[in-house]
């Protein structure tokens, strides 16, 4: 899992907003470094670490919310919702390699054997439905401009 | 997914260490309040909050870090990352079983074996975290974690855990 990216400037006697501003300006480039990867389906590491990523941001804004007058959970809801379609690919990610291994273990031929290969179609299947959803998702939020508008919400220049 | 739990005291114009004390504490709360129910495991929902507490609390002292020495602050963060990983490989199998069994039901009979053979495996498996889950906490309590991560909060931030008393939302 790829760490979270080291912040600059930080300063601990400093208040609360000004750190806040510096790591969620990190945070939400890490989420938009992986558009490019995230492109190709077969880029499952990649898939995972934007989850992560969206995870980290969705957090910290729940955290940070605080120090900000905008009220950012729309933003936090929009981070949640990402998350949760990655979610769904990454739990599609961790099975079908378990499928694919088990079915290994099973005798041609024996009674289990076509249900779980019947399984394993219909999750590639799901897989597949799922990542066209993250596409559609991913690129409203390019095209509603979050990462624009939530940097203005935090007042960070970019 | 369970809601955070508010931070106690935590003002728009916070000091960064006051912050950093409050949420840190706070998240931690949060998290061991479910370890009744995950050891328990008659309910997945209570391991599957606390593995999200566990990465709100991740993420909380990834964001504070550095109003902590870096070098003394990292056994912190390793043991929390270890709560994530031990409670994370759990889940993974009761989501495996939870979707297998909703389509358990609408799948075609000669079909129906390959599912209930996996399900025990997936339960199988679940089981053989439980002396993992069991240990892990046997292991946060006998190294004391809890009062040394309290101590070491305190010391650095000033906020004192007596004071704090986070509760979850609603109550």
């Amino acid at each position: 899992m790829a760490r979270p990216r080291s912040v600059a400037g930080l300063d601990p006697d400093r208040r609360l907003r000004f750190n806040a501003r510096r790591i969620l300006a990190v945070r939400i480039d890490e989420v938009f470094s992986f558009d490019r990867l995230v492109a190709d389906p077969a880029n499952v590491t990649e898939l995972h670490d934007m989850r992560i990523a969206c995870k980290r941001l969705r957090y910290l804004l729940e955290t940070f919310a605080v120090a900000f007058d905008d009220d950012l959970r729309r933003f936090i809801h929009q981070a949640a919702a990402l998350q949760d379609i990655l979610g769904d690919i990454h739990d599609c990610d961790v099975q079908l390699p378990m499928l694919q291994q088990h079915l290994a273990t099973l005798p041609e031929g024996s009674d289990q054997e076509m249900g779980v290969r019947a399984l394993l179609d219909r999750s590639r299947g799901r897989r597949d439905d799922l990542y066209s959803e993250f596409v559609k998702e991913w690129r409203r939020l390019k095209m509603g401009r979050f990462r624009a508008r939530l940097e203005r919400a935090l007042a960070i220049r970019p | 997914m369970a809601k955070a739990w508010d931070v106690p005291g935590l003002t728009p114009d916070a000091a960064f260490r006051d912050a950093a004390g409050r949420t840190i504490l706070t998240r931690w709360t949060e998290m061991m309040s479910y370890r009744d129910g995950t050891l328990a495991g008659e309910d997945i929902e209570q391991l599957h909050a606390m593995r999200v507490a566990s990465r709100r609390l991740r993420a909380a002292m990834d964001a504070f870090e550095s109003a902590f020495p870096a070098k003394s602050f990292r056994p912190y963060l390793r043991r929390v990352k270890k709560v994530t990983g031990v409670l994370g490989n759990a889940r993974d199998h009761d989501v495996a079983v939870r979707r297998l069994l909703k389509l358990l039901p609408a799948v075609a009979p000669d079909e129906r074996p390959g599912l209930e053979g996996l399900i025990a495996k997936y339960r199988h498996g679940r089981a053989a975290e439980v002396p993992r889950i069991a240990a892990l906490f046997a292991a946060i309590d006998d190294e004391g974690f809890e009062r040394r991560l309290f101590s070491y909060v305190m010391k650095h931030t000033g906020v004192k855990p007596s004071t704090l008393k986070p509760s979850p939302p609603g109550s």
